[in-house]
């Protein structure tokens, strides 16, 4: 039979305990106040851009954009790649950065100001940023009706539409 | 800088009540996918995608459309409470589509795996329900096929020429075809199966030769045996075989291909004694000219002494001795000549065995047969013959006296004759239950000048004269014999063509 050693496990046990004993201010659980959230929403839109840029990749590669379908999907897969830049540099402009301010001065007028006009120009056009996801869906719309049209004529009994 | 609203706010408030409907109308597409195939896991994929754009679209849309509405009424204030809410939700909706869409590589490999396996199985079920289908049909056309393939070489094992064995390990012959029967000696119903083959085999030395040769390389081609037949007869064969495996019991077994080439050596045999016969006769044909002309000088001397001597004088005794023996010698060159040359022949249509019947009444005559039968074995209706008579008659002579002197006192000769129609011969047997010829003499009987006769009796000259005219005549003539036995030669003549039955 094996003799326990008690000794050493006890030691060990005070050791790791110590610094819990000391007195100190509460540190366990961090704040995320601030501009963190922007932080993870613009990391959330460079997510989105990869993996879309993943998937035009892996249509491309298993050539499946020789189907209609999956040729509208990919054009999908662009499209949001370019919204997810818009959404990134409007972000990137008002909320992380600052440079760029607006406020609305009445019901039909908006004031935006910026360091330079280009900026301006950029920031407002950005704003119309359903220009590129409204498309983005539309041509996923086409690709799907495309894969069930193909489906239908390929699945047997099927009368194609 | 100032700008207009309206155009934010129209592309805001109509591009959002958009994606929520093209988001809805995508799932509407999708569904239709799952409902053709609800087990494939590129539209399950696909759904997903769509539910999490749709979940997306709408939380954003709903946000935007409830900002501008908010900002629009001058709720500030509400909007700046539920802001940070509806940017939270719509950060993380569009962090599910991008986490679903990812999969996408991963998704495809599975779905191509999947393919490839339903295909296998597809095909491999398709085999099986054809194979299912059309089992009695396909098991009924392989057994026609194996028993068509069984019978032609069940006939090919059959109706050989060539003896076709197998043996196992030991030689013990397990399937012997017909002819190997014929050529071993076994009829009447006896069977070789279960014997072994080393003991048909003249010298055991052979037996060993090719079981040597079979572990050694596998097979053995064209080996010459003397095979021994069950009556101890015996005959040369060529010998190929090879080494096999019993499919069933995994036991060693032999194949053998036995050709009788017994035939073709008593051929080449017989070509070498002719070719040796012809350069004998040619040798004699020479010699004897040269002799033939002092003799007849040397003769006609003697005979012109003889008249001037009186009968009964010693002189005159003297001169009668050298006549005979010159004679005698006459007699020889003249058969030595008979034997090389073909000396012009009168040839006539005769019947053999009305000839057979003239020498032996002329034997009869001039010999005492004493106690010896003559067996006349004649066959009715053979064809006639084109020979010179003269000359048959001498062979027949010489075969019946040589058959007298075998016989000795008492014993049986038998003189046949019968017509062979696929050769169109006409063959003559004389036989005698004598003392036979040994073996080793057998090869030189129709040589000039051999006999076994003591010297003095025979010149040695009788066959070889018989085996010139029957060549001349276009015959020929074989010998068969047994030490203790007897002899037996056969004549073989050409028939007279055109010639009917008589």
């Amino acid at each position: 039979m094996r003799r326990r050693r008690t000794m050493p496990h006890l030691c060990a046990l005070l050791a790791a305990a110590l610094p819990v004993m000391q007195a100190s201010p509460a540190l366990a659980t961090q704040g995320h106040g601030g501009i963190e959230g922007v932080y993870i929403h613009q990391l959330a839109h460079l997510f989105f851009m990869l993996s879309m840029a993943i998937l035009i990749f892996r249509l491309r590669e298993e050539r499946l954009v020789a189907h209609k379908g999956w040729r509208y999907i990919q054009y999908a897969a662009f499209l949001f790649i370019l919204w997810n830049i818009d959404a990134f540099v409007v972000h990137l402009l008002d909320d992380q950065l600052c440079i760029v301010q607006l406020s609305r001065l009445n019901a039909w007028q908006l004031q935006v100001t910026g360091p330079n006009h280009f900026l301006v120009r950029l920031y407002y056009m950005a704003k119309l940023d359903h220009l590129l996801c409204v498309p983005a869906l539309w041509f996923l719309y086409l690709g799907l009706k495309h894969l069930l049209a193909e489906a239908r004529r390929a699945a047997p009994g099927e009368k194609s539409s | 800088m100032i700008f207009s609203s309206l155009p934010v706010w129209y592309v805001d408030m109509i591009g959002s009540v958009i994606m929520i409907v093209l988001s809805l109308l995508c799932l509407g597409k999708v569904r239709g996918l799952k409902k053709l195939d609800e087990d494939n896991i590129i539209w399950t994929y696909l759904q997903w995608v769509c539910y999490a754009l749709a979940v997306f679209a709408i939380s954003r849309s709903a946000g935007h459309l409830l900002k501008q509405l908010l900002l629009f009424s001058g709720h500030r204030l509400a909007w700046s409470r539920i802001q940070p809410f509806s940017g939270a939700v719509n950060t993380f909706m569009f962090m599910a589509v991008a986490s679903v869409t990812i999969f996408f590589e991963r998704i495809w490999k599975v779905y191509q795996q999947i393919l490839a396996d339903k295909q296998a199985l597809q095909q491999a079920h398709a085999e099986l329900l054809y194979l299912n289908q059309n089992l009695e049909k396909l098991v009924s056309e392989r057994t026609e096929a194996l028993a068509f393939s069984e019978h032609k070489y069940r006939r090919i094992f059959e109706v050989s020429k060539d003896m076709i064995l197998v043996t196992e390990a030991d030689g013990r012959i397990a399937e012997i075809n017909p002819v190997g029967y014929e050529m071993l000696g076994y009829n009447g119903g006896k069977s070789p199966v279960g014997r072994l083959l080393q003991e048909h085999f003249a010298d055991p030395r052979d037996w060993q030769r090719i079981r040597s040769m079979l572990s050694r390389e596998g097979f053995c081609a064209s080996v010459e045996v003397e095979i021994r037949r069950r009556d101890d007869t015996r005959f040369k064969t060529l010998f190929s075989g090879s080494l096999d495996h019993d499919p069933a019991q995994h036991q060693e077994i032999m194949h053998f291909l036995v050709k009788d080439i017994d035939q073709r050596k008593s051929m080449e045999q017989q070509m070498a004694q002719a070719d040796k016969l012809a350069s004998i006769g040619q040798l004699a044909a020479g010699i004897a000219h040269e002799i033939n002309n002092p003799l007849g000088i040397i003769l006609g001397y003697t005979q012109l002494l003889l008249r001037g001597e009186q009968a009964g004088q010693e002189r005159y005794n003297d001169l009668k001795t050298i006549e005979k023996h010159v004679r005698s010698c006459k007699l020889i060159v003249e058969d030595l000549l008979n034997f090389a040359r073909s000396s012009e022949t009168k040839k006539e249509a005769i019947s053999v065995n009305q000839a057979l019947d003239d020498v032996l009444s002329f034997i009869q005559h001039h010999s005492d047969l004493g106690r010896i039968e003559v067996i006349r074995d004649y066959a009715e209706d053979i064809p006639a013959v084109l020979l010179d008579e003269k000359k048959i008659k001498q062979v027949l002579i010489n075969l019946i006296m040589n058959a007298r002197d075998a016989v000795g006192r008492e014993g049986t000769i038998t003189l046949a004759t019968y017509y062979d129609p696929a050769t169109r011969r006409v063959l003559i047997r004389v036989a005698d239950d004598g003392y036979g010829i040994e073996k080793k003499n057998l090869s030189r009987i129709f040589d000039p000048f051999f006999t076994t006769k003591p010297t003095g009796e025979a010149t040695g000259l009788g066959l070889s004269v018989s085996y010139a005219i029957v060549k001349n005549q276009g015959g020929d003539i074989s010998v068969q014999s047994k030490p203790g036995k007897g002899t037996v030669f056969t004549v073989s003549l050409p028939a007279k063509r055109g010639d009917a039955l008589k």
